[in-house]
């Protein structure tokens, strides 16, 4: 079975996706051995940062998220854009900070996994629900769709089939399974939450108990008493010449969703270089 | 292996830290048998002031006498309180200076009341402390502030008691602790902590990071028991043997306080005012 990494990166008017997706290849390829990157654009790639990827994908069909200033209405077409049997989906503002490779073995136990589960940057579960008021308050599955996996098949077509009609038809799906908390804006997190509510799988698809997991850096789910609009602002970062990633003074491993482009400044790209 | 207790006394010009010293080993006698040895820059003053204090301590550590430029503001209640110079740099030398094999160090303000700490010698580890504390006063503000050494900091542990044996680890735990001290102006601020006040709970608990890889893990482990604590807001106003009345600050009543009474614990009393009076009356008859 071939297994990869996808990535879908557009850029906008304020935010280089398509570099966030360079760095995170490259730290994929600096501490996981022989993975397989395929990078969905339609945007014009540098041939130096082409290297990094084994494939670079057109996104299929129409761009569905022209116009549109936060473009996440092609994300469910990573499933059929996929040239992997087995695929891990990231998001693009994410750096992988340690060696992740054996997470392969316990995702192929499963037909598609969501991460329900975030951890603060010293390591803490996140118990905040600042941001996943709606998911609360309509019963939603708490699924994160920044780090998935899923395996070429029937279940994983399903739910993706499904992710295109409520991605496309948000607004009504979120009238009928997110009405409390009503959220003005479509996101992937939350279409998720709604199809696998519909599908009835939550318990197929996710575990609050895994390991498969990552840092979360909105700031204010790091349990801080004085939260800040970027936790960019407030933290030490140190991305030593040894490949350790340090913030506020804690060593980050596996994935670290960092949020924050300023964060990826061309220092840290140099080191992962 | 030697055992014993190391107890660091270094006066100000208002508080008496040697008497609580005396005191303190006094309890330790009794409580947990052990011999006591008592760290101090002014060795001169407990043998003239204290010329029973051989009854409770077993040995005097001289350390050299510093000028300490560092201020703290103690209180005696929420309705007085008088800034002094905090003499407490000298905590990260206990391992050179200890003349045990495995030792328990305490706060002089801290008073033993009964044998539990006995275990922290039967235990397998060669470092234990306490990371969470107990507060007398169930209803104070601001405890969720002890977790933490700040906002965005690492874990708070307590270098009010702790026992250690002569370990080459701690060795290199106690050089680190004495580095971050001599370069605490660097440490409080990649650290972010707001006061510049040296603190040793913050040197331990920045230590006790880096030595875990910059990460939590599940070292060190806890002393024994609680760490119940009264602040320097709260007034002891009554000892008797192993039992101790507190009047606690009352939330949202500036000067007004509910009564509390304890026996039979470990506890540390920050008021070190309400201690001396207390314990002078305990001494008077030695």
């Amino acid at each position: 079975m071939s297994k990869g990494f996808c990535l879908l990166a557009q850029n906008n008017d304020t935010t280089n996706y398509v570099r966030q997706a360079y760095a995170l290849a490259l730290s994929l390829h600096k501490y996981n051995a022989d993975q397989s990157i395929s990078l969905i654009t339609n945007d014009i790639i540098p041939l130096e940062w082409q290297s990094v990827f084994d494939q670079i994908i057109p996104i299929p069909w129409t761009d569905s998220a022209e116009g549109e200033a936060w473009k996440i209405h092609n994300r469910w077409k990573v499933y059929h854009a996929s040239p992997y049997e087995e695929t891990i989906v990231l998001e693009a503002d994410m750096l992988i900070v340690s060696d992740i490779t054996h997470w392969w073995k316990e995702l192929s136990k499963h037909e598609l996994f969501f991460t329900s589960n975030v951890n603060t940057y010293r390591n803490e579960v996140v118990t905040s629900r600042y941001y996943r008021k709606t998911f609360d308050s309509n019963e939603l599955p708490n699924l994160y769709s920044a780090l998935h996996y899923f395996k070429k098949g029937d279940t994983a077509k399903e739910f993706y089939t499904l992710l295109e009609i409520v991605v496309n038809n948000w607004a009504l799906f979120y009238s009928k399974y997110a009405k409390e908390n009503y959220q003005k804006w479509c996101s992937i997190d939350l279409c998720a939450a709604i199809v696998s509510k519909i599908l009835g799988n939550e318990k197929e698809i996710t575990d609050p108990t895994s390991f498969i997991t990552m840092t979360h850096m909105k700031p204010a789910a790091q349990k801080w008493k004085a939260v800040p609009e970027k936790w960019t602002s407030v933290l030490g970062r140190y991305y030593r010449n040894d490949g350790v990633l340090l913030l506020g003074n804690f060593l980050q491993t596996g994935i670290l969703h960092y949020v924050e482009d300023e964060f990826l400044t061309d220092d840290i790209i140099e080191k992962l270089k | 292996m030697t055992k014993g207790v190391v107890l660091f006394a270094q006066n100000n010009h208002s508080l008496d830290y040697i008497k609580q010293a005396i005191f303190c080993a006094k309890k330790i006698k009794k409580h947990l048998n052990l011999p006591v040895a008592i760290a101090t820059d002014n060795a001169d003053y407990l043998t003239e002031n204290y010329p029973y204090y051989e009854k409770y301590i077993d040995y005097v550590i001289e350390l050299d006498w510093k000028e300490c430029k560092q201020k703290r503001i103690m209180r005696d209640g929420t309705m007085s309180d008088r800034d002094l110079e905090w003499r407490n740099h000298d905590r990260g030398t206990v391992y050179d200076i200890t003349p045990f094999d495995e030792t328990l160090v305490m706060d002089t303000d801290f008073i033993v009341g009964n044998d539990i700490f006995l275990n922290a010698f039967d235990a397998p580890d060669d470092f234990l402390l306490y990371r969470h504390v107990t507060d007398l006063n169930h209803d104070r503000e601001g405890q969720e502030l002890f977790d933490k050494i700040s906002d965005r900091s690492v874990d708070m542990y307590w270098a009010t008691v702790f026992y250690f044996k002569k370990t080459a680890r701690n060795k290199v735990l106690f050089d680190l602790i004495n580095h971050i001290k001599e370069n605490w102006l660097y440490y409080r601020l990649v650290y972010q902590i707001p006061d510049i006040t040296y603190r040793n709970d913050f040197s331990f608990s920045i230590a006790i990071h880096i030595l875990n890889g910059h990460q939590v893990s599940s070292w060190p482990k806890t002393m024994p028991g609680n760490l119940w604590f009264t602040t320097d807001a709260d007034i002891l106003v009554k000892l008797k043997d192993e039992s101790y009345t507190f009047l606690i600050d009352k939330k949202d009543w500036k000067g007004h306080y509910n009564i509390n009474h304890v026996s039979d614990v470990n506890i540390h009393i920050m008021n070190k005012f309400s201690l001396d009076r207390a314990i002078s009356e305990v001494l008077k008859d030695e």
